[in-house]
């Protein structure tokens, strides 16, 4: 596909949105028209992390530059996140030897004919307090379901509910709208042409509960239900701000989020931007809006995914962690607010539990180790752990985060039943890309590929990537002022490109040849190789250079994608951190992890080793014995007698752990069958609550935040019609 | 990382510095402001006052006077908007038949044939929760406090606030504290110990009535007593059974018998404050001007930095070298690293920068 097809459809997309925030123009700041923009910083506002890029022309083509990072400071002790900012484009500047300061200290504006300054400056957030949301609407599993669904994709906190079949009376509806001081509220309802009384006396609710609040505080109003009410709601709630946005049910049978989903995005901007100090003077010098980052993933998804195949990004935060899939023509996006590796280390656990987490530890732990770890990660959440058992932990944090992340997000990825189960193999992608510093920032590309492997456990052939500059997020919000740019970009391998990975679907026996492997390299050297089955392989291919692929699985019951031979040209990647070049992944699917630490032991520092190529670091035998606890790396590690709870492995599978009669399934060990999908009342004020013995303490009294997400969706999603080139959804405000 | 320099984070210890600190009511409570510019303020002032949502009780006087126009409602009301009513109080009336406030409040609205009360609201308290005197005013919302003392910052807190005597724990520690042995100085101090809280320890909290404990961890286990307990509480390490490093001890502990003020904030993403004692001590002369901690600066060579995690967390050493280039971790990490000269046994560690924390000097 040409440069210019690809240009097309992104400005397509960008032509057939309304615009649904201030445009800069109307902010009384012009960006440059889009021919005199020849260089672009993007910074992307983490809760840890601040990223930024500079996007410039090389003989014409747009191509990355320079990327740096530094902490953010929004929070003590400089409480202005401008500072940091200002300290990522300093240090690219440094990196790309230009200059993009005055002396006074301001930023260089647009950029000058001896190359100082920039054109244009773009920003992106993930960080500021979610938006509290009430959501109202007629039937819990239509129009209020729906409306979860669309928040679920964006930065919002559901702090209430309220339903046509609501037992509440109107005053206790009413007060719970007052009492949970809403930023917004979510109105849904009635298909189009449909329903009009319900949906008005629960506006009605919503526009009592509103005046009773002061002035300066009433919540802004979101209305995404039956076309017909517009004109009478607008009226009803004229001293608000009120939004609108498409029907999430315009008909029974169909969902439409994206439209609700750039508003409640926008709704997010607006109010973001005044919660976070310094976050005004970036909007002074981006001149435009700060998009959230999860927009700006979900607009970038769409687009690979279009034009380049199916497309998955992971990006695990701090505090936030967002899924954004582009498969079977349709993207979509889901946000955890309680999945991250630092602010949320705690909130990750009590997301995904404990035995999950312990799923993937190659040694005995007990819950206090895993909470004690969690805790101190909240308190130092950018903390690097340095000993090998705090690596096993930190790991075992983020796949056990994004197989729950990916439970919420399945059931929105197509309008098809097939793949709301979780133990489903994930449907194929051509390309997957992770970002997060827990993924990018290993410096071993080898490291973050088996990371991501685990926690996915994608299927086929694709590709993996690396998103340590915050690249995505940047191009996003590049892409509402100069599309051209994120095309020519995009097609510049500015992803650090790890390799091309095959996985062996089935279940290889441990230790017995799998798949046969004959490579040719740039040289015309011929090697062949023999991947055993419970095992990764690595050959590694040289940046800039390719080699001729073919692949054999020799057992049967085993496939790659459905097939039993491959032949393929594999380019070598190029990544800052180094690449891999082709990685056969020939542990079977599902993963079959082994159910006890001593069996888990034998398989993951081995995994560890193959894809580093590393000498392996076998497990100590105190650590399989329960004698070794805590976490060396918070220096409380000590020796005590610890009842030990490993069954004894009765083989039969060799490598692969025991699978005795007694030996409890996966699903009760993983909890994937009795599900990790209960909802949890939001919580509006913090106490103590009363706690059951073995209970993890509560995290609302520990943190004194709200944690809590919205229930997750129940039943189907509809079908929907046929996606369409010219079916442009709201990608973006 | 591909960036040339490195902000660490700062966990303060300063023996004298200048201290801003921001003290605001939350984001939906409406205020007013106590003070003014220049008012001196001490830790238990308040220094504004804001009102918590109430709920409302939404009367349908419509129905029970059974009117045709719901705008009739009006001339039956006993009581205006704005009025305060108690429970049981008529409200409204027609002939005989008598409509009764159900709760005690304030007449809010009287529209479409209903009435709304709402109840007596709590109010909420800003306090200036330290000694100083107030710099900037945050209109509607809060005030900034500027004070100088000796300052150490901790880890996590259980949010609550304490001001006394900083004392440390007598030799034996906490568990050698009985109410029999009891030294009255104890009473009402903040209690420095260097050992992990435990269940012993909080029992004895809960008897000796400490204003506050500055203490090294405790385990998630009994985190709720932390949560419970009637003082404040203030860890300096963690979560989990570390002690207290040697170095923040010493430094808390030459401060023995100072009036300290104890701000034990629960740490949150949004949070900026952090858990924190702010001990008075002397100025050197008077009209003298603290220095503001030097948070500023990215690492370099000389610096003297805390170990926040591994086997020495709580050392303090100098950073003797940066190299460019990643190291490799015993886990398979490659990472930026320091190199760091421990200052009490000249021992040379490579630590990720993200583990190092700076004190502000």
């Amino acid at each position: 596909m040409t440069l210019l097809r690809r240009k097309k459809r992104i400005d397509q997309f960008l032509d057939e949105q309304p615009t649904l925030v201030d445009p800069p123009d109307a902010r009384g700041n012009a960006a440059p028209p889009q021919d005199l923009i020849t260089s672009i910083l993007a910074v992307d506002f983490g809760n840890v992390h601040t990223r930024g890029i500079l996007i410039d022309q090389v003989d014409g083509v747009y191509r990355l530059i320079g990327r740096a990072m530094t902490s953010t400071t929004a929070g003590f002790p400089l409480g202005d996140a401008s500072v940091g900012m200002e300290r990522v484009i300093w240090q690219i500047g440094v990196e790309t030897q230009r200059t993009f300061f005055r002396s006074d200290g301001r930023l260089i504006t647009p950029e000058q004919p001896d190359r100082s300054g920039v054109d244009l400056v773009v920003a992106t957030a993930s960080l500021g307090r979610l938006l509290r949301t009430v959501l109202l609407g007629l039937v819990p599993n239509m129009s209020a379901i729906s409306g979860q669904r669309a928040a679920a994709g964006t930065y919002v906190d559901i702090v209430g509910t309220i339903t046509l079949d609501d037992d509440r009376s109107a005053q206790d509806q009413m007060n719970a709208i007052v009492l949970a001081r809403p930023d917004l509220i979510f109105l849904t309802g009635g298909t189009d042409g449909g329903a009009e009384a319900p949906v008005m006396e629960l506006a009605q609710v919503a526009r009592l509960a509103s005046r009773l609040m002061p002035r300066g505080h009433r919540p802004i109003i979101l209305y995404a239900g039956n076309e017909t009410l517009i004109a009478q709601l607008e009226a009803l709630f004229v001293e608000q701000i009120f939004l609108i946005a498409e029907n999430v049910r315009p008909v029974l049978e169909i969902e439409t989020l994206e439209s609700a989903q750039a508003q409640l995005g926008a709704a997010f901007d607006s109010f973001s931007a005044g919660q976070i100090a310094g976050f005004e003077r970036v909007g002074e010098i981006s001149r435009s809006s700060i998009l959230p980052a999860a927009q700006s993933l979900n607009l970038i998804t769409d687009y690979m995914g279009r034009t380049t195949g199916d497309t998955l990004v992971v990006d695990v935060g701090s505090a936030v962690s967002t899924i954004s899939a582009y498969t079977r023509g349709h993207v979509s996006t889901s946000i955890r607010t309680d999945i991250g590796l630092g602010h949320s280390a705690a909130a990750t656990l009590k997301a995904a539990s404990a035995q999950r987490i312990r799923a993937w530890l190659p040694f005995v732990a007990e819950d206090n180790e895993i909470n004690t770890y969690a805790l101190n990660k909240t308190l130092r959440p950018a903390a690097v752990p340095e000993r090998v058992r705090s690596l096993y932990l930190e790991h075992a944090l983020l796949r056990a985060g994004v197989r729950t992340l990916l439970e919420t997000a399945r059931p929105t990825w197509t309008p098809d039943t097939v793949y709301d189960d979780p133990n489903q193999p994930l449907p194929p992608f051509a390309q997957i890309i992770g970002a997060g510093a827990g993924l990018t920032e290993t410096g071993q590309p080898g490291m973050a590929a088996l990371l991501l492997l685990d926690a996915l456990q994608p299927v086929g052939m694709f590709r993996l990537k690396l998103d340590p500059g915050g690249l995505i997020a940047g191009l996003g919000a590049i892409a509402r002022v100069n599309p051209e740019a994120v095309v020519q970009v995009l097609d510049g391998a500015s992803l650090d490109d790890i390799g091309t990975c095959a996985v062996v679907s089935g279940t290889p026996r441990a230790n017995t040849p799998a798949v046969r492997v004959r490579i040719t390299n740039a040289n015309g050297v011929r090697e062949t190789h023999t991947v055993m089955g419970g095992q990764l392989w690595v050959y590694p291919i040289p940046a800039g250079t390719s080699a001729d692929v073919r692949i054999r699985v020799v057992r049967r019951g085993l496939d790659i994608g459905g097939k039993m031979r491959l032949h393929l040209r594999v380019e070598g990647g190029i990544g800052s951190g180094g690449s891999t070049g082709l990685i056969i992944d020939a542990r079977g699917r599902p993963l079959p992890l082994a159910l006890t630490a001593r069996g888990l032991a034998a398989q993951i520092p081995l995994w560890y080793a193959n894809v580093t190529g590393a000498a392996l670091k076998p497990i100590p035998e105190d650590w399989l014995t329960g004698r070794v606890t805590g976490d060396g790396d918070a220096g409380d590690t000590e020796v005590k007698r610890v009842r030990s709870f490993i069954t004894p492995p009765r083989l039969r599978g060799g490598l692969l752990g025991a699978r005795g009669d007694e030996s409890p399934s996966m699903d009760d060990l993983t909890e994937e069958r009795t599900g990790n999908t209960q909802a949890r009342r939001p919580t509006t004020r913090r106490g103590t609550a009363a706690r059951q013995p073995d209970e993890t303490p509560n995290l609302d009294d520990m943190f004194g935040t709200n944690t809590a997400q919205p229930e997750p969706p129940k039943g189907k999603k509809p079908t929907k019609g046929d996606d369409d080139l010219n079916d442009i959804r709201n990608l973006f405000p | 990382m591909t960036s040339v320099t490195y902000f660490p984070e700062p966990r303060l210890m300063l023996p004298m510095t200048m201290i801003r600190r921001e003290r605001l009511l939350p984001d939906d409570v409406d205020g007013r402001l106590e003070v003014r510019v220049n008012d001196r303020v001490t830790l238990r002032d308040v220094v504004a006052r804001g009102t918590n949502p109430a709920p409302y009780a939404l009367i349908d006087g419509e129905r029970f006077f059974r009117l045709r126009n719901p705008d009739d409602l009006a001339k039956l009301m006993q009581v205006q908007i704005d009025e305060l009513v108690e429970a049981d109080q008529v409200i409204a009336q027609r002939g005989r038949r008598r409509l009764h406030s159900p709760i005690t409040g304030r007449v809010t609205a009287i529209t479409g044939g209903r009435i709304i009360i709402q109840s007596i609201p709590t109010g909420v308290e800003l306090e200036a929760g330290l000694n100083g005197v107030v710099v900037e005013i945050r209109k509607g919302r809060g005030v900034v406090i500027e004070t100088t003392g000796a300052l150490l910052q901790g880890v996590w807190g259980n949010g609550k606030r304490a001001v006394g005597v900083l004392r440390a724990e007598p030799e034996g520690g906490l568990s050698a504290v009985t109410s029999d042995e009891i030294d009255i100085g104890f009473r009402g101090a903040i209690i420095l110990t260097r050992t992990p809280l435990t269940p012993l320890s909080f029992g004895i909290i809960g008897s000796q009535q400490f204003a506050g404990v500055i203490a090294p961890s405790v385990e998630p286990l009994i985190l709720d007593l932390a949560l419970e307990a009637p003082c404040a509480i203030l860890l300096t390490e963690g979560f989990g059974t570390m002690r207290m490093s040697n170095t923040s001890y010493r430094f808390l502990d030459e401060l023995n018998g100072k009036q300290a003020t104890l701000d034990a904030v629960q740490p949150s993403p949004l949070e900026v404050r952090r858990p924190e004692v702010i001990i008075n001590v002397p100025l050197p002369n008077v009209g003298y001007r603290a220095p503001m901690p030097n948070v500023y600066d990215p690492l370099r060579i000389g610096v003297s930095v805390r170990l926040a995690r591994g086997d020495h967390a709580g050392f303090v050493g100098e950073i003797v070298d940066l190299p460019n280039t990643p190291v490799l971790l015993d886990n398979g990490l490659r990472v930026r690293c320091a190199q760091v000269q421990l200052i009490t046994t000249g021992e040379r560690l490579t630590v990720p920068l993200e583990n190092l924390e700076i004190s502000g000097a």
